[in-house]
């Protein structure tokens, strides 16, 4: 068990450096130039050199990329003289367009997305999941043909176009919620919990129909295998034989895809953070990338590849709980 | 003067949205407009004692109280007068620090430049534009109740010199050094063991600073409304992290600060209204909201929730939402007018020599077309002149009489027998700019033109046409001036001695010595008005004889306010509604 956490956490320190490298020699090697997105229009050759000089532009690549990845473990200074400025540990630089810390901007649009992630995921497992398998025991009824009906909709349906009708419905036409804004939880769960109401619908029941479809297969699939038919056989009642063997064997897979799910939307929910105004990771990292804001954009795609990476150990580990056929190892 | 940088809507993700937001940009617009309410103004610099005087004139209706709101998608970058040059933040800038001059606006039209801190717009001393006195207004503080000297006005001079702070405009450090683009090759700024006085700068008193320069600069007056002459006190010069927290000599203090989330704004106790010529400062409080998306901004501003509505948009309405603004009680909410941009199709005159092309090009664009492609009227009007109807001297003519639809008739009467050569068209390849350039080739090819179209990364837009050997014909670009007044629009624009290798500004790479000479003359002109007639005049001129660009269009600011915003009205000098005036209605 412990060779396997080591095993895989080694795998995922290498992942992560590759997928840095990849992105800082992707970033460069796009015909453009942040110094002049930073330096506007107005801008003459001198200056575009001086703001090159001042983000580190101009020293050679391998250089630009020794000096992020010290950063991360030692912290670095940046900036010269009276400019000099210490980044500790863990550094990721400072933003090109607004001098904001990285970390900062992280620790403001993390939470939001943390937020909206937890509270869709809630619903749609706990929506998708019990209705697939409700329906699953209820196949052929009228309930299992409404549900499946239902997530068929759902499943078909976009952010883009659910998040605005319900924002239409809900805000702008009735006015019976507030445009959706983003409290701490820390300062009041409440306003927490209530100006993240329509994304956590919107994101929860466009996932949940995808659920449904997928736990009702699987529970179909599962109720028909020789261990269920047996342990029937053996008498044990109806509730014991769902819930104790039927369950376990059929929520695998989806643990596995929740756990991808999950760790892909921590990465940022950009379309949703956009449509509901929430300042997210997501909507911080495309406009990192219009921006070519580079400290911003290796932060977020490093972040999103954690999240990824983590999930994936995590689900794993959850296998061998939940699943008495696999053994780590 | 940069208009904000907003989303480009580059990327699948933001394509995909139903309405994506694609704000003002340096190389990106599809803002909105009109032609009613058109603030032609005259544009003065005015040494009258009447407009000088303390405190600003009372705004009509206007109330005390209340907290203003501002929609600003994303927020600003740089909030330190040093550094601030997008409009937005020059505006915000405006209830936070005061600037040696300032500019007067009545919402009809009518800008002066009159003094801020300073008693008048400034002493032409020798009258020879070389030396300029600014003698400071008394009792004017701080937040903390210091008063404000020439030394701290100095000061943030100084800072604005530093490389570390370069963001701002760089016209009086331009001046001081007389050493154009390395203006900081000897001067950095007091930092490092540096000078505490830039080049040229002396404070007699703590009352009067003295700027003196190298060669004449009749502008000064309005170079000095910019935030470069925002008084710093040594003692308060957090360096970068200024930019968080500017220290207030203006009516408002900063509460709170949230990048990407809101400022709150509340007022500076030690502002003194008689003090002031040009701000009444009404709202207790303003707020900005930085979280809201481009149609997000006005679908709220549509519809006027109680909460919103005393709130207004740095934020031109999408052209998917325009036609929710015709119901007459949004309409009246909509401020439009032209600003202070002016967008051409540059024709690369090395490439087209013959001037009867350039003619014949004049009437082949449809312009109209061009601006259906970003929305019709209200982005803007078809544009005839090179300045824009926002700058002082401004003078309506047509020197072609062309429709706005294009005559293609005219091009084959101008060719004769000339077969008319084949074009490279550039675009930035944003969808706005795509959409335009596609409805150019239409109009050049129905004209007889052969149009070649060839895309631009479009963070990489101006630095590739920009390049005097650029391999293109005809690419649209935008202008803006700095200061309402045309001698920051045609000399970058049109003198062909600042053509350099890279980096250009005089995108057509025109050089023509008699309007080289002429723009040297009308710079050493002493009167302000005089100066103005003569930069129209040469407008005229350029275009009659020489038509080295296409004027496609002036662009149009089409923004929404609240219901219960007072006195707002677009601003001349900043394109949207500014903040000084504003008040909110009970």
């Amino acid at each position: 068990m412990l060779r396997f956490v080591i095993r895989r956490l080694l795998l995922a320190v290498t992942t992560l450096f590759a997928i840095s490298i990849i992105t800082f020699v992707l970033f460069f090697a796009v015909p453009s130039s942040p110094a002049t997105v930073m330096c506007g229009k107005n801008c003459n050759p001198t200056q575009i050199a001086q703001v090159e000089h001042r983000l580190g532009l101009d020293q050679p690549l391998i250089d630009q990329y020794g000096t992020f990845v010290k950063g991360i473990f030692a912290g670095r200074t940046i900036g010269e003289g009276d400019f000099a400025r210490e980044c500790p540990a863990p550094c990721l630089g400072y933003s090109f367009r607004t001098d904001e810390p990285v970390l900062d901007i992280i620790k403001r649009t993390l939470p939001v997305t943390v937020s909206i992630v937890i509270g869709s995921a809630i619903l749609w497992l706990l929506i998708g999941v019990s209705l697939g398998m409700a329906s699953a025991l209820k196949k052929g009824t009228i309930f299992d043909r409404l549900a499946i009906g239902t997530s068929l909709v759902g499943a078909s349906l976009q952010v883009y176009f659910f998040g605005l009708v319900l924002l239409l419905i809900f805000v702008y036409s009735t006015g019976w919620l507030t445009a959706p804004s983003y409290t701490p939880f820390t300062q009041n769960p409440g306003q927490w919990a209530y100006g993240l109401i329509l994304p956590w619908i919107t994101l929860g029941f466009l996932n949940s129909a995808l659920y449904a479809r997928l736990s009702r297969a699987q529970m179909l699939e599962t109720l028909s295998e020789d261990f269920v038919r047996t342990a029937r056989a053996k008498g044990l009642p109806k509730t014991k034989v769902y819930t104790r063997h039927a369950l376990r064997a059929a929520i695998t897979p989806i643990v596995t895809i929740a756990g991808l799910d999950i760790g892909a939307a921590l990465g940022g929910t950009v379309i949703t953070e956009t449509i509901f105004g929430l300042q997210g990771l997501g909507k911080a990292s495309v406009q990192a990338v219009e921006d070519l804001n580079l400290p911003i954009v290796l932060a977020t795609v490093l972040l999103a590849a954690t999240f990824i990476v983590a999930m994936n150990i995590i689900v794993d580990l959850l296998y061998a709980v939940i699943d008495p056929r696999v053994r780590l190892g | 003067m940069r208009l904000k940088i907003g989303a480009l809507g580059v990327g699948v993700l933001t394509v995909a949205l139903v309405a994506s937001g694609c704000s003002k940009t340096t190389d990106d617009s599809d803002s909105s407009g009109g032609d009613k309410a058109v603030n032609v103004q005259a544009g003065a610099i005015s040494y009258d004692a009447a407009d000088n005087k303390a405190p600003a004139p009372a705004v009509d209706g206007g109330q005390k109280g209340g907290n203003l709101g501002v929609f600003l998608p994303d927020g600003f970058e740089h909030l330190d007068p040093a550094r601030a040059y997008v409009n937005v933040a020059q505006m915000a800038d405006q209830l936070l620090v005061r600037t040696l001059t300032g500019y007067r606006e009545d919402g009809k039209g009518n800008l002066k430049v009159i003094g801020d801190l300073a008693t008048d717009p400034g002493t032409d001393v020798n009258k020879d534009c070389k030396v300029w006195q600014f003698k400071l207004r008394p009792g004017i503080k701080y937040e903390d109740g210091t008063p404000v000297t020439s030394k701290d006005v100095a000061y943030g001079v100084a800072r604005s010199f530093s490389p570390d702070l370069s963001e701002g405009p760089h016209y009086i450090q331009q001046w001081l050094t007389d050493k154009g683009a390395d203006y900081n090759a000897d001067y950095k700024g007091p930092y490092n063991g540096g000078a505490a006085l830039p080049p040229g700068v002396t404070t007699p008193d703590d009352q009067t600073i003295v700027f003196t320069f190298a060669k004449p600069h009749c502008d000064m007056p309005y170079a000095a409304t910019l935030t470069t002459t925002a008084p710093v006190p040594a003692a308060q010069d957090k360096k970068t992290d200024y930019d968080r927290r500017p220290f207030s000599s203006g009516p408002y203090k900063i509460k709170s600060y949230q990048l990407g989330n809101s400022l709150v704004l509340e007022r500076n106790t030690n502002w003194d209204a008689n003090t002031d010529p040009l701000r009444t400062a009404l709202p207790d409080t303003f707020t900005f909201n930085f979280t809201l998306q481009a149609d997000a901004v006005n679908e709220r501003l549509i519809a006027d929730a109680p909460a919103d509505q005393s709130f207004l948009g740095w934020q031109d309405v999408q052209p998917a939402q325009l036609a929710k603004t015709t119901t007459p009680d949004v309409k009246a909410r909509v401020l439009e007018g032209p600003t202070q941009y002016v967008w051409y199709y540059y024709i690369n005159t090395q490439r087209i020599k013959d001037l009867n092309v350039r003619k014949a090009l004049n009437y082949a664009i449809d312009k109209d077309a061009v601006l259906k492609a970003i929305g019709g009227t209200p982005a803007g009007t078809p544009a005839t002149t090179l300045l824009s109807p926002t700058v002082a001297g401004y003078q309506k003519y047509d020197a072609f009489n062309a429709p706005a639809t294009g005559d293609a008739a005219k091009v084959k009467e101008l060719l004769g027998s000339t077969p008319p050569p084949a074009l490279v068209l550039a675009y930035a390849n944003t969808p706005p700019r795509a959409a335009q350039a596609e409805a150019a080739r239409k109009s050049l090819e129905a004209a007889g033109f052969q149009v070649t179209t060839k895309s631009i990364d479009p963070t990489n837009y101006y630095t590739e046409v920009g390049r005097k050997d650029n391999p293109y014909d005809i690419y649209l670009g935008g202008w803006g001036s700095d200061w309402p007044d045309p001698g920051t629009v045609i000399p970058p624009l049109f003198d062909g001695r600042q053509i350099t290798p890279t980096g250009n500004q005089n995108l057509s790479y025109f050089n023509e010595q008699s309007v080289n000479t002429e723009i040297d003359r009308i710079g050493t002109l002493p009167s302000a008005s005089d100066r103005a007639a003569a930069w129209a005049a040469l407008d005229k001129k350029i275009m009659t004889d020489f038509a080295p660009v296409v004027p496609a269009y002036y662009d149009g600011a089409y923004t929404l306010v609240g219901s219960k915003v007072g006195n707002a009205f677009d601003s001349s000098a900043f394109g949207w509604p500014g903040l000084i005036n504003v008040y909110v209605k009970p």
